[in-house]
């Protein structure tokens, strides 16, 4: 720490901070756009199910969990109980695996199985066009403005802040408020997913996030399993979320509901 | 483009003088689809709007029988997504369909869809006209049985499972017919309508069982009445089948005597903003008699 309560001051050119903060703002800008545009354009849609059988296999999921999700909405006690038994014992038996032959035994190595490259193809390409720029610019960056000192925030910050605003510059002395090139690129490059969103409309590729969420969300996409992953596991996991399910209906009582509604409104 | 604001509103009616209106226009919009595909960078923004009112228009056409129009609507969605595009296939296959003469015509597209299911098994827009040309041939049972293996497959498919219940309601089959509405509510849990279809089925089946049965199923009945209801509050098939479904009961309470009044406004309100409700008079008469009935049985 420096000397409590005096002011520190560091002499620079003060043509250091435009020609580093806009440069690099303007950089990153540029970088994301681009990424986006080439994420559109390399992107390869999923590939529907070439066959009624593959069809079944995926989409034989997603019944499950719309039952899951929705009995409670639809069916009666009985009507559930009936669809439960038959899905559960469906997926226990391996009904509806493209291939019932093929069950328990491991699964098929996806660099061999042409259907399974192409998706980490895809994924791999994804990765790539995240890595290879900030690759780039990071190297960029430390060649032309590492060391550099640009600007003092104008509020006092704790000392934990130091290793976030300072990397790349190895002074214990300095005080927080200093930020360095190499922070400075940190922030943009976690900060301008709004930026985006704004250039770009809400679903741009530029920002990273949105990509991994997607790929954390099996319903939303046509094929539920991952490149490699077993059908079979995922319909075994599947029984038991529905062995542990408890029914209650929402019709029960619904013609109370719908009278105290509507009772307390005169005009509807 | 505030010309086109129209032209959509009217296209998502389903009702027969809409679509005739919609399809006295057909030559000029098309005009002006075409300029707008020989200069494609002008209106790029707006191009799944435009093929979305070329396609509603095609249907629009064939309704009214302009068939002129509808071919040149198959002719220009094929130019921009290809011949062999699943969705193209299946309009084009709807147009030879409505076009047909006779049924040896009819027979020639169902061979021509079994060619085409032989190349790709999973062309979902082409399984679906084949089973709707199997119904329009009167032949129920291969239809109800080639929608089997559609939903086999695709389980998730909520239009599927609706056409299934319809058809085979129209078979007499009403715990078949109700089992594949549930199936369809599983996927869309929030559609009144469905809800509503369901109470209706439930209401006939319980019309034509015996007395142990029937009053279960109008009980279930008056539950998916009022699920739908809940849904949407001016739903007037729901209100409908309410009233109708306590007829038989004959049990006056409270929950009839609402459902009346509440038919008795949405009824006074559509007649007196008439042109707004032009596609569903019949509706709007159905509810009128059932509502006159009540009236004069009362008194």
């Amino acid at each position: 720490m420096a000397l409590q309560g005096v002011e520190q001051t560091i002499l620079r050119d003060p043509a250091l901070f435009y020609w580093i903060v806009f440069p690099i703002t303007i950089v990153m800008i540029l970088t994301g756009i681009l990424r986006h545009y080439a994420t559109v354009l390399m992107n390869n849609p999923p590939k529907p199910a070439s066959t009624l059988a593959e069809s079944r296999e995926r989409l034989g999921l997603i019944r499950g969990v719309n039952l899951r999700n929705n009995c409670h909405a639809v069916l009666s006690k009985e009507s559930f109980e009936m669809r439960k038994n038959y899905l559960v014992s469906a997926y226990q038996s391996g009904a509806f695996l493209k291939d019932p032959g093929n069950r328990g035994q491991p699964p098929a190595n996806p660099m061999t199985d042409p259907a399974g490259m192409e998706a980490m193809m895809g994924m791999m390409k994804g990765n790539m066009m995240m890595m290879i720029p900030q690759t780039l610019i990071m190297s960029w960056i430390n060649a032309f403005f590492s060391g550099f000192v640009i600007l003092k925030l104008p509020f006092p910050l704790t000392i934990r802040f130091k290793s976030m605003l300072q990397s790349g510059v190895m002074t214990r002395d300095l005080d927080v408020r200093w930020v360095s090139s190499l922070s400075w690129y940190f922030l943009n490059l976690f900060g301008l997913q709004s930026v985006f969103g704004f250039i770009l409309g809400s679903d741009n590729a530029a920002s990273h996030m949105a990509q991994q969420m997607a790929s954390m969300n099996p319903a939303a996409g046509v094929n539920p399993f991952q490149p490699g992953q077993d059908p079979d596991k995922l319909y075994q996991s599947e029984v038991e979320n529905l062995e542990v399910m408890e029914h209650f209906c929402i019709l029960d009582g619904v013609e109370e509901r719908v009278l105290r509604h509507y009772a307390g409104r005169k005009s509807y | 483009m505030q010309t086109n604001t129209p032209e959509l509103e009217v296209a998502s009616g389903s009702n027969l003088v809409a679509a005739f209106r919609l399809a006295q226009r057909a030559p000029l919009i098309l005009r002006r689809q075409g300029e707008t595909i020989s200069h494609p960078s002008v209106h790029s923004g707006k191009e799944p709007e435009n093929y979305g009112v070329i396609e509603q228009l095609l249907f629009s056409c064939l309704q009214s029988g302009d068939d002129k129009s509808a071919l040149l609507c198959t002719e220009q969605l094929a130019a921009r997504f290809g011949v062999t595009d699943e969705k193209v296939t299946g309009l084009r296959g709807l147009y030879e369909e409505a076009t047909a003469e006779n049924r040896s015509t009819l027979e020639k597209c169902l061979q021509q869809y079994d060619l085409v299911l032989s190349e790709n098994p999973i062309n979902l827009p082409i399984l679906k006209r084949r089973v709707a040309l199997l119904r329009s041939l009167s032949r129920p049972a291969d239809a109800i049985s080639s929608l089997i293996n559609l939903l086999d497959a695709v389980p998730t498919d909520a239009e599927a499972w609706c056409e299934l219940a319809d058809l085979y309601h129209s078979q007499g089959m009403s715990s078949q017919a109700a089992f594949c509405l549930e199936e369809a509510l599983l996927i869309v849990p929030n559609a009144w309508n469905i809800h509503a279809f369901l109470g209706e089925i439930l209401y006939s089946d319980a019309l034509s069982s015996d007395a142990g049965d029937s009053f279960q199923l109008l009980e279930d009945s008056i539950h998916r009445f009022c699920r739908s209801i809940e849904l949407c509050s001016d739903y007037l098939r729901g209100f409908y089948g309410l009233i109708l479904v306590w007829h038989p009961i004959k049990v006056l309470d409270e929950l009839t005597i609402f459902a009346r009044e509440r038919l008795n406004e949405i009824v006074k309100s559509r007649t007196s903003t008439h042109h707004l409700w032009k596609g569903n008079q019949s509706e709007l008469i159905a509810a009128k008699e059932v509502l006159d009935g009540l009236d004069n049985s009362d008194l």
